[in-house]
């Protein structure tokens, strides 16, 4: 038996943790788990250098009072 | 930004004893949460710290946040002297645990990992069960989403058997 397993047959499910895995979004996990682990580390670090280019261009965007 | 190619490349073509744990176990596992560092669990043996700081060395290894000038020095004595290190490098930034809350140092985390081929390197990520125990176990309240994304990855693997 799992940890996982284990734990929810002692104690039941956490009512917390539920609330929150009603919002994971299954279809992301479902894709990462078609890919291999170092596809999925892969797409990890485009997925940093996305966040860092977000934060570039947000830092270099006009703040509203600039803009006016 | 952290290059986790090469961080794991140096420390499993050095010997270094380690496994993943944390935000980069969770995406070995399928999650697609971002993590921004690698954190491991170092084995805290003489020989595999003498490893551990030769393959960081060469990548100016250094406290992460702190301000410049301390005088930190990377070496055996600083490793065995303290347990914990939050760190910045060349390659990226870097956590090396000595232990985990809910999961203890290396040899009791050991029969919880699974062994991966990663980047031409053979290396271990803790499991995914025993992921959910140990984020369970450190009751951050930021840990909830992960938990839950951790959990329905194992209902989603269970359903492909």
């Amino acid at each position: 038996m799992t940890d996982v397993s284990r734990r929810t047959e002692r104690f039941g499910p956490d009512p917390v943790i539920e609330a929150y895995k009603r919002d994971v979004d299954r279809t992301l996990i479902r894709e990462n788990l078609r890919l291999t682990v170092e596809q999925r580390f892969d797409a990890l670090v485009r997925l940093q250098q996305f966040a860092e280019e977000l934060r570039r261009a947000g830092g270099a965007a006009p703040t509203r009072d600039e803009a006016r | 930004m952290t290059d986790f190619r090469a961080l794991i490349s140096r420390l499993a073509g050095a010997g270094v004893e380690f496994i993943i744990v944390g935000g980069a176990a969770a995406t070995a596992h399928g999650s697609a949460r971002l993590t921004l560092d690698l954190d491991i669990v170092y084995r805290r043996t003489p020989a595999n710290i003498s490893r551990l700081v030769g393959a960081l060395a060469p990548h100016q290894p250094y406290p992460r946040g702190a301000p410049p000038g301390l005088p930190f020095a990377w070496d055996e004595r600083t490793v065995s002297n303290g347990l914990n290190f939050t760190l910045t490098t060349a390659l990226g930034a870097l956590d090396l645990l000595a232990e985990i809350t809910g999961g203890g140092g290396y040899d009791e985390l050991l029969p919880h990992s699974d062994r991966l081929e990663l980047y031409g390197v053979e290396c271990l990520c803790l499991g995914l069960e025993r992921l959910v125990h140990v984020k369970r176990a450190a009751g951050r309240p930021k840990d909830f989403e992960a938990i839950a994304e951790l959990e329905a990855i194992v209902e989603e693997r269970r359903k492909l058997g």
